[in-house]
């Protein structure tokens, strides 16, 4: 028997190890402990993240013959003894989450959370480097960038652009004697995006392999992995396995004896969104101050020390080893015509099932949201879904049939980017939402460009504004053109993308940013500055609210129904919370 | 190398490939600005000001970056391109802190440079000073004398203690023009100055030369501030120019307006002169008008058909009442009628005896009420509804009124006046008032006390309260003010008639002092200038960022120092005379006065290519005002950023990001000493590890200061009063090592205000050190003949201030707080250099 818990960063978080480390305890009493693990017959392993974050942590259970026999999820610390007894039974995973899983096709995350990322072992017994030495020993550079081509696989990390061209430009780049460079853009920055962080964490080995591929494929014989230094589990889960694909030969001088040689090492990024941009990243890896410059020449031209160099994502390498074992063609099978294969996307926000799914390129957005999230908290309304992080844009739930490829997304003005998704319900407000991604960005500016470092930071200041109620008229068009010229002045995809959000929320919200200005008033009831409570008729006299008032706001004399002095209120919104007959209205 | 053609604006240019579009357009001679490019450093294309439209590219590109194609059509100016970069210079100059003209500039409504000529009388530059008042004011000794300079309300060292007496400066530069001597100092002046007005002007820069001749002639109508003004302006550029004026003398208001003891005739008879002595045409006692309508002797369609342009600067000398009863008793008279009469009747009436009462505030009211102490009036009384704080005129004058015996009946307002049995006014019936509520314009409006009365007995009451406009006789077609003045666009300054403008006190109602109608007459001739020429150029006022930050805290650690002591003329004495009140200065006291300037417009205001652009492209940045990245508020000094180093000054609040100064000093000089920091909006430029710019590697070349678009960074000039200068510059050989770098050498009025890389061959700015930068402002060389020499030389003059052998102690001593910077190769080549001479 296997017992295997799930230790990417969100498991931890939800206390794994301290699961971890009941079992082992548990175990070590029965004895037969052998210090490496296992005990009597039974293994104890660690994992990466399998999906279902908001489940964690998660503890899976295989028998003898190797199958799955169970899985419990929030199994924490206290229930360790219950699941080696057995009597754990409501820990089991229930059939609708298991169709989380179920609903999913899954390349990327194909071994994150089946096999412990340390041991490359695990790796290679689930078909690891295979690829690789296929394209060592069997494919000329040309033909591994020919299967990619094969594929349609197309870079994961937002820009969507076609992989097997920039290889092929690298390739052919004149390197002027020097070397060539891949690199792994491992710099994930985008609020509510764990994409990358969980293949690194659950299995790393995808990308080293995906990268000695790329490596081979563009005749780079060195590889660095960008990665943000707010990952530590995923830069030492790297570490070891690099350790291990050195010592295994599949990595370092002379790959499976084919002559080839390809090291990888690590940089840590000091956390700066704009390096997750390619020349920006380049600059920060020669230890400059990261700040994108124009292009061209592009890296593949002139990228790391000037030389030709290949930047693709954590997920685009993790796709690769699958694109040359299975063929183009088992790739390009998922997903619609111009996007092929799948996509891992994060779910946040006031989704019911928050978590990392792979779904084919294709699948409406509502299967994704509905169908494999479960739809929305609590049973509020779908209002809308901002995706591609802080550069994407809005999806109003009118659009929930839109097919979730590169074109289609773009068309309703959001994009694809690194597949976060942050779901929003009835209570969003369109326009503080539009602010909350501002506010980001403009703090993430590099500000070397003027309209963005400049122009981002007034348009912060109207929507602060907007949503404290004092919009004036012409502050939607002060936004709007503001917007369009950022996007045409701006070097970088962060400026260029910037304004997405505060399009998109104009473009299928404008009522609502409307009802700020001229009715001040916040359709979504959010902003604080714009709502007003009030009691209705349904008070009992319960007195709860009054006690609860910080600032004595409330009045009233028991058994009959209170009122708010308005002047007194700071809206902080305790008496809505602590009312139990909802008499307290929000408006 | 292969060319390429490119077409920009419609011009055709062939250049080599590779070139960008920038480059092309330099080629074709377009002109596309940049604010972050340089020949020198790798392209940044962060300011984006060089967009432009390329046919079959659906976006903007940046010139700067972009490689010219074969074929490719650009447009440099399409709305598009024009409305960007106009928005990029709104969002930068909605973050930007500094005061671009000091406020005394911008308080004056002629912009007279007052900070420039203020600092050139500090360092004993009369003449230049002169020559800079007169790029605004032509008559500088009469307006320095009675103008209530609203310069000095904003001068800032009023925060300190009191103003810089900027409008005695002034006069004392009209003055030494003319030749006139403060009493004190009668033979004060060593050097040649002229004697009088003509020959000032005639050396003065803009003077008499060089008017050529433009062909074209303009008729101006009255000799006031406005018209005098206006022919000075238009002369100087080489117009021919007629003046018609009713009266028989010139000066308008400023001579049948302000009495002897205030501005002597001879004063605006002097300054006529000097104008007259240019070439303009005086035709006095003609009056313009219908001849039917008032008396007319020459009508406007003839001085139309004289002339090419016909100006009107008829004046407001209507005087008005208060609508009193009894206003048009005998013996009731208007304050500026009074005024004239003394003049033209030369000091009659006589008053001894007699009771005057002056009704008014304001300057006219004043100078109403000491003339009438002067005709040796018993009593002169003056009556204000408000009270002395309320009062418009100025201080110095209610004060010197009071000196001389006038009794001040504020909260007063006169209800009637009653005649006695001559019919004559005899009796004042004032309401007697209290101030009430603050109005809309805050001041707190009086209100009668009910019921409340006072009687005085008066033999003469002068209504000083208002002036208006008599144009009606000017012209039937002429269109009117409702309030009865000439109407005219206050940007073309063009009336209803074709060629007829229209400016001072007679149009559009805005009756004002004398230098607002001399601002009219600045800006308009522009316009003229323009129209005469065929073309259409609109005044429009400059875009000026200011700062709204400063208090008295920002100068607390200023020392106290007042104004050089101005003799006056005792109360008793100056009563019984008509003799100027005011002696002037001496030429030390106003360098002495000079030197109190705190030095507030931005040094770089002259080579600043943000404010060059912001009013190319007519901004409004308004619209998008914020917070700063730099905050303005914490105004404890005037620019925290300045960190001391001995050549070098920071102001991070005008910085504008456009990463020059970083770029410059790695990849041209290699060495680092300025980096970026933070992110965002509130990323700025410090020096390495953040610490004061002289503990860094910091050579002190000045290669970011001559990069600097802005004023963010600059160099401590070598001035003993460091204003804003315009500098002629030539070029030069830097002689301080054998190396022969070229510079750019800046000179105002003689003096040495900076040294610049000069440009080499290829438009690329050339190299240059501490030596060539800053070695010649600190008395290590004078420039001679064109060429710049060490005074140690052989054969030179020895070297001032730093004495001894050493041409380099006094840089040397600067640059000592300084690790980074090595002399020791300098030294070698200059030794080399002194052997080479014999030395």
């Amino acid at each position: 028997m296997r017992i295997v818990v799930g230790e990417g960063s969100c498991g931890v978080a939800s206390g794994a190890k301290k699961t971890e480390a009941a079992l082992a305890a548990l175990l070590a009493e029965r004895g037969g402990a052998a210090g490496d693990g296992s005990y009597s017959g039974i293994t104890l392993e660690k994992a990466g993240c399998v999906g279902n974050c908001y489940l964690e942590p998660v503890v899976d259970v295989y028998g003898d013959d190797g199958g799955l026999a169970a899985r419990y999820v929030r199994a924490t610390e206290e229930r360790a003894a219950d699941i080696l007894a057995g009597t754990a039974d409501d820990l089991l995973i229930s059939d609708e989450d298991a169709a989380f899983l179920s609903q999913q096709r899954r390349i990327v995350l194909r071994n994150a959370g089946l096999i412990n990322p340390e041991k490359i072992e695990e790796y290679i017994a689930a078909g690891g480097y295979e690829a690789l030495r296929k394209a060592l020993t069997q494919m000329t550079p040309e033909e591994v960038i020919e299967e990619v081509k094969v594929a349609g696989l197309r870079g994961r990390g937002g820009a969507g652009f076609p992989t097997w061209f920039k290889w092929d430009a690298a390739r052919n780049a004149d390197a002027g004697g020097g070397a060539k460079y891949m690199v792994c853009n491992a710099d994930e920055g985008d609020p509510g995006a764990f994409m990358d962080r969980s293949v690194l964490e659950g299995d790393p080995h995808a990308v080293l392999e995906g990268m000695a591929i790329g490596g081979y494929a563009i005749g780079a014989h060195e590889g660095v992995i960008y990665v943000r230094a707010e990952y530590p589990l995923a830069i030492t889960r790297l570490e070891i396995a690099i350790a291990q694909a050195e010592e295994k030969g599949v990595l370092g001088k002379d790959i499976f004896g084919t002559g080839y040689d390809f090291s990888i090492r690590i940089k840590a990024g000091a956390g700066a969104f704009v390096c997750g941009e390619e020349t920006a990243l380049i600059a920060s890896l020669e230890g400059e101050r990261g700040m994108p410059r124009l292009k061209p020449p592009f890296p593949a031209q002139k990228g790391f020390w000037k030389q030709p160099t290949n930047i693709n994502n954590v997920e685009t390498f993790a796709n690769v080893p699958f694109v040359i074992r299975e063929g183009g063609a088992a790739f390009a099978a998922y997903g619609t015509e111009k996007s092929k294969g799948t996509k891992v996307f994060a779910l946040a926000g006031k989704i019911a099932k928050g978590g990392l799914v792979e779904v084919p390129m294709g699948l409406p957005l509502r299967d994704v949201i509905f169908g494999i999230g479960g739809g929305i908290k609590a049973g509020r309304a779908f209002k809308a879904v901002q995706m591609g992080g802080p550069s994407g844009g809005c999806i109003p739930a009118a659009l929930a049939d839109t097919p979730v490829d590169y074109e289609s997304i773009t068309q309703t003005g959001a994009i694809v980017g690194s597949g976060g998704m942050i779901v929003m319900d009835e209570d969003t407000c369109m326009v503080d939402m539009a602010r909350y991604f501002l506010d980001f960005t403009r703090k993430e500016s590099c500000g070397k460009c003027n309209y963005c470092r400049v122009g981002t930071k007034r348009m912060l200041e109207i929507l602060e504004r907007i949503t404290l109620g004092e919009g004036r008229d012409g502050d939607i068009e002060l936004l709007e053109e503001l917007a369009g010229k950022i996007k045409d002045g701006s070097l970088c995809g962060l400026g260029q993308t910037a304004p997405n959000p505060v399009l998109t929320t104009i473009r299928y919200f404008r009522n609502e940013y409307e009802d700020h200005i001229y009715n001040k008033h916040c359709t979504a009831h959010y902003c604080k500055a714009l709502v007003t409570y009030a009691i209705t008729d349904a008070c009992v006299g319960c007195t709860k609210c009054a006690r609860n008032c910080p600032t004595g706001a409330i009045s009233g004399e028991v058994k009959k129904p209170h009122g708010i002095d308005q002047a007194k209120c700071v809206k902080c919104g305790k008496c809505e919370e602590n009312c139990a007959f909802g008499a307290v209205l929000r408006d | 190398m292969a060319s390429i053609n490119v077409t920009i604006d419609g011009k055709q240019v062939s250049v080599n490939s590779g070139a960008t579009l920038l480059d092309a357009a330099r080629a074709a001679g377009v002109d596309i600005p940049t604010l972050c490019y340089d020949e020198r450093t790798e392209i940044y294309g962060s300011c984006g000001l060089c967009v432009v439209e390329v046919e079959g590219n659906p976006k903007l590109v940046k010139a700067c970056s972009t490689v010219a194609a074969d074929g490719n059509v650009v447009h440099t100016d399409t709305a598009r391109v024009i409305e960007s970069r106009k928005t990029m210079l709104e969002l930068l100059l909605s973050n930007h802190v500094g005061d671009c003209r000091p406020p005394c500039v911008q308080a004056c409504p002629a912009h007279t440079d007052c900070q420039g000529y203020v600092g050139l009388m500090a360092l004993g530059k009369t003449r230049e000073a002169l020559e800079l008042i007169k790029e605004k004011i032509p008559l500088p000794a009469s307006i320095g004398r009675v103008c209530p300079h609203p310069c000095e309300q904003e001068c800032r060292r009023g925060l300190v203690e009191e103003p810089v007496a900027i409008a005695y400066i002034k006069r004392f530069c009209g003055d030494w023009a003319l030749g006139l001597q403060p009493g004190a100092d009668a033979g004060g002046r060593q050097d040649a100055a002229p004697t009088n007005g003509i020959a000032a002007d005639n050396e003065c820069r803009g003077g008499l030369q060089p008017p050529a001749d433009s062909g074209k002639s303009v008729g101006i109508v009255g000799a006031g501030p406005y018209g005098l003004s206006l022919a000075y302006f238009l002369r100087r550029m080489g117009h021919a120019v007629t003046v018609y004026e009713a009266m028989p003398h010139a000066g308008g208001m400023l001579r049948y307006g302000i009495p002897e003891y205030r501005l002597p005739k001879a004063v605006v008879d002097a300054e006529a002169a000097g104008i007259e002595a240019m070439g303009v045409t005086f035709r006095y006692g003609t009056k313009v008008g219908a001849p039917e309508a008032g008396g007319g002797t020459v009508t406007l369609d003839e001085l139309r058909g004289a002339h090419d342009a016909v100006c009107l600067g008829i004046g407001a000398w209507v005087s008005t009442g208060t609508g009193a009863d009894g206003e048009d008793l005998p013996g009731v008279v208007g304050g500026i009628d009074f005024l004239r009469e003394v003049v033209q009747a030369d000091g009659i009436p006589d008053f001894r005896g007699k009771n005057v009462a002056v009704v008014g505030g304001g300057n006219t009211a004043m100078d109403a009420c000491r003339t009438a102490v002067r005709l040796g009036a018993e009593n002169v009384y003056n009556i204000y509804r408000r009270t002395k704080a309320e009062m418009p005129a100025d201080l110095i004058e209610i004060e010197e009124a009071e000196e001389e015996g006038v009794v001040f009946k504020n909260l007063t307002n006169p209800i009637r006046y009653e005649a006695g049995a001559d019919g004559r006014v005899c009796r004042a019936v004032l309401q007697v008032m209290e101030l009430g509520e603050p109005d809309a314009s805050g001041r707190r409006s009086p209100v009668p006390v009910e019921g409340k009365t006072e009687t005085i007995d008066v033999d003469t009451v002068i209504l000083a309260v208002g002036q208006a406009v008599d144009a009606a006789g000017i012209a039937a077609d002429l269109e009117l003010t409702r309030k009865g003045g000439v109407a005219y666009d206050s940007a073309t300054f063009r009336t209803s008639l074709p060629g007829v403008f229209c400016g001072g006190d007679c149009g559009n109602d805005k009756i004002s002092i004398a230098v607002e109608a001399i601002a009219d007459a600045k800006h308009s001739s522009g316009v003229i200038d323009a129209f005469l020429r065929g073309e259409d150029a609109p005044y429009r006022a400059p875009y000026i960022v200011e700062r709204t930050d400063v208090t008295e805290r920002t100068f607390e650690d200023r020392e106290r120092e007042c104004r050089p002591p101005m003799g006056v003329l005792a109360p008793d004495v100056r009563k019984g005379s008509f003799d100027e009140v005011v002696a002037g200065w001496t030429e030390a006291d106003a360098a002495k006065e000079g030197a109190r300037c705190l030095e507030c417009g931005c040094g770089d205001f002259f080579e600043c290519r943000l404010y060059r652009y912001a009013n190319e492209y007519d901004v409004k940045p308004e619209r998008f005002a914020g917070a700063y990245s730099v905050s303005p508020d914490d105004a404890a000094t005037l620019n925290p950023s300045d960190d001391g180093h001995p050549f070098i000054v920071r102001e991070e609040g005008k910085c504008i990001l456009c990463g020059l100064c970083v770029r410059v000093c790695e990849e041209v000089c290699g060495v680092s000493a300025l980096g970026l920091v933070g992110r965002g909006f509130d990323t700025a430029v410090k020096p390495e590890m953040e610490k004061p710019l002289a503990e860094s590697g910091c050579v002190a070349c000045g290669q970011c200061v001559a990069a600097c678009p802005t004023g963010a960074l600059q160099e401590r000039l070598p001035l003993a009063k460091s204003v804003p200068l315009e500098t002629e510059k030539r070029e030069a050989v830097c002689e301080f090592c054998g190396a022969g770098c070229r510079l750019v050498i800046e000179e105002c009025a003689g003096l040495f205000v900076k040294a610049n890389p000069a440009r080499t061959e290829d438009g690329r700015l050339g190299p240059i050190c501490v030596l060539g930068k800053f070695g010649y402002g600190t008395g290590g060389a004078e420039s001679a003949g064109g060429r710049l020499v060490l005074r140690s030389v052989a054969g030179m003059p020895p070297l001032h201030g730093g004495g001894g052998a050493d041409p380099l102690a006094a840089v040397k001593a600067k640059a000592a707080s300084l690790g980074s910077v090595s002399f020791e190769d300098a030294f070698r080549t200059i030794g080399e250099a002194y052997r080479a001479q014999g030395v």
